[in-house]
């Protein structure tokens, strides 16, 4: 029986449904059983299958009363619409069923500019239809701070002509559900910021930094969601069943060998891990000894770093690290999936991946601008950059870093590091250090920026999306004393 | 080359022909369209991402993307729908492997929500990525079919 037959044929639905193009399914056979087709896998992990035999139904997940009235259209076309591509996209991965979703959503959405337009008349679509989040949601940080660090003239104009369409995305956001401004940020697991649900919780996050924390670090369950995709699934309350929300899927077809001869540089780390991986888990051994027993506040960061630099080189959502993140920590190495491969990471293969990273400023150009805090700094990191920056200062008998310094992090996390070390946070700033709740993605990628503007950052990610270089720690403390690279 | 035919799994359908634009490597999506994203330019689809060699500074509009998969942040479903509005999308994109989350979810958006196709087909296997050449004929058809000559 064609879909679009049971469509048109049912008693009750509305008209509207058969212009819904192409047509959806009830997701259950005459036999009252899911209709199986293929068993297609999820993102994180390889594909059960590599073919594909057009003779057979595609798959088709079952679906409650409930979820099948929705996307018959009784409880209006925009929530139709909605769950079609939601099932449509579970389909694709072999998902039985939707899940329920707890905790809050995270989103990815954040970025007003004209070519988003299309994303942001989805959302107006549903605010307009009363469809609202199932929960409060935190999103990713606004694309600019012009009371921060962006004050000048010529930078007013690039946002200002880059992003007219801000308020109306800030403001849909508000319609549907989203938390305040002063939490804007991708670390919103953070305790300032206040999204991380407990461990085992199925949640549909978008930001791909914080999917691998929050399935890495914190034990929740999200697929890799995209912007949009993760609002969808928000406004539903629901997301497809699959990949790395699965135990199948979180097994490691990776064994990570880290055996560097110190501590490695974690974002090229996080790189290296990235492209050799690609989407599949790995499961990282080596490291655990650089994190005393176990992640804490302090030790965070190095996390972060590594596990952004996997989703930004490559496509990793969730990893393991052997003896310290949960899945492991409870599993051991019975999440490595049968016939895994190994990756052997030493000094030489670090020096490898590193010396790959193409460097396009011309010739002889020195930095002109400091960033730090891609994902954004957690309030140890504050201290960290603080601590180092004022001590060098001091040693070096200099009053201002060399170039214009961003910390990027959320407002409440700076707020945090102001009330605590007031002093600090006064030398700092006088010094000539700023504190932003931008993305630094965001301060690099605006029309005309890149021409004239040469930053220097900590992070592999900034380094993937912009022309910034990408320093080790103690290079940055020379950039921001000196201006200038070491050799 | 002689004509060789591949099976893959019709993502988003639909009948094309036309010359291929090859990545042998990921195609990170984000970061090849930074310049349209980011940076308002709407006249043509620069590859922004430095990490690949082959396709840096090359004009994405309208292309016929054959790649094994592509990777990056999660932006990169919403970047298909702006491109797709941008009207300077890959006509089509062809995946040796299993597509993506991030990017099946764009190519849906933008099929369902701005009634924009882009003609999608996964799972043509690793002998596709290896015998397709830049600037090959490619014939695709609603069932899924790639030839390549």
């Amino acid at each position: 029986m064609t879909v679009h037959h049971l469509l048109t044929k049912k008693p009750g639905i509305p008209d509207y449904v058969s212009y819904i193009r192409e047509t959806d399914m009830d997701g259950i056979g005459p036999d009252g059983k899911p209709v199986r087709g293929y068993n297609a896998a999820g993102a994180g992990s390889p594909p059960k299958i590599t073919s594909h035999d057009p003779s057979k139904a595609p798959h088709q997940m079952r679906l409650t009363k409930e979820e099948q009235d929705i996307l018959d259209g009784k409880q209006g076309a925009v929530k139709a619409k909605l769950m079609k591509t939601v099932v449509r996209h579970g389909n694709l991965f072999g998902a039985e069923k939707l899940v329920d979703l707890g905790g809050n959503p995270h989103s990815s959405t954040f970025l007003g500019s004209p070519a988003l337009k299309p994303i942001i008349d989805l959302l107006t679509d549903c605010a307009d239809a009363g469809l609202k989040a199932y929960a409060p949601y935190t999103i990713n940080p606004r694309p600019f701070d012009l009371y921060g660090v962006q004050t000048d003239r010529e930078q007013e104009l690039m946002i200002f002509e880059s992003l007219p369409l801000q308020t109306e995305l800030d403001h849909v956001h508000a319609r549907l559900g989203a938390r305040g401004m002063d939490i804007r940020s991708c670390m919103c697991y953070l305790p300032e910021v206040g999204n991380c649900p407990e461990p085992g919780t199925m949640v549909a996050w978008g930001e791909s930094s914080a999917i691998n924390a929050g399935n890495s670090i914190f034990g929740l369950r999200t697929n890799r969601n995209s912007m949009g995709m993760e609002l969808l699934c928000a406004l539903l309350g629901k997301a497809p069943y699959f990949g790395l929300m699965t135990d199948e899927g979180r097994m490691a077809k990776w064994l990570i060998e880290v055996k560097t001869s110190g501590e490695p540089d974690w974002g090229v780390l996080g790189g290296a891990i990235g492209e050799k991986c690609i989407e599949d888990v790995p499961y990282v051994t080596g490291i655990d000894k650089y994190f005393d027993g176990k992640i804490t506040p302090q030790n965070l960061h190095k996390l972060k770093a590594m596990g952004s630099a996997t989703a930004s080189s490559g496509a990793v959502g969730l990893y393991h690290v052997e003896n310290l993140t949960p899945d492991a920590v409870q599993h051991g190495r019975k999440l490595l999936a049968e016939g895994y491969q190994t990756y052997v990471i030493d000094d030489k293969e670090i020096d490898r991946v590193r010396s790959n990273y193409p460097n396009y400023w011309p010739k002889g150009q020195q930095p002109t601008g400091i960033n730090i805090g891609c994902p954004h700094n957690t309030f140890h990191e504050l201290v960290y950059w603080g601590t180092r920056i004022t001590n060098e200062l001091k040693k070096r008998g200099l009053k201002k870093v060399a170039l214009p310094t961003q910390m990027f992090q959320s407002r409440v996390v700076s707020d945090h590091f102001m009330m605590e070390h007031p002093e600090m946070y006064a030398t700092l700033f006088a010094a000539g250090v700023r504190f932003s709740n931008t993305c630094t993605v965001c301060f690099g990628g605006f029309d005309g920026y890149a021409e004239n503007h040469f930053n220097v950052a900590n992070s592999n990610k900034a380094r993937k999306y912009t022309t910034a270089r990408y320093l080790s720690d103690d290079d940055m403390i020379e950039v921001l004393m000196t201006g200038k690279i070491p050799e | 080359m002689a004509k060789k035919t591949f099976q893959g799994r019709p993502v988003v359908p639909g009948d094309l022909n036309g010359k291929a634009t090859v990545s042998k490597q990921p195609f990170n999506t984000t970061a090849s369209y930074m310049e349209n994203v980011w940076a308002g330019n709407t006249k043509n689809a620069p590859c922004t991402d430095q990490d690949n060699k082959d396709l840096f500074r090359k004009d994405l509009e309208g292309v016929i993307l054959c790649t094994s998969q592509c990777i990056g942040s999660s932006m990169g479903g919403g970047c298909f729908m702006a491109v797709a509005g941008l009207d300077l999308a890959p006509k089509a994109m062809l995946f040796s492997r299993h597509i993506d989350s991030v990017t099946a979810s764009g190519v849906l958006m933008a099929d369902i929500w701005q009634d924009k196709s882009i003609i999608c087909v996964d799972l043509l296997g690793e002998e596709f990525l290896e015998a397709v050449k830049n600037g090959d004929a490619i014939s695709i058809k609603k069932d899924g079919t790639v030839e390549v000559s």
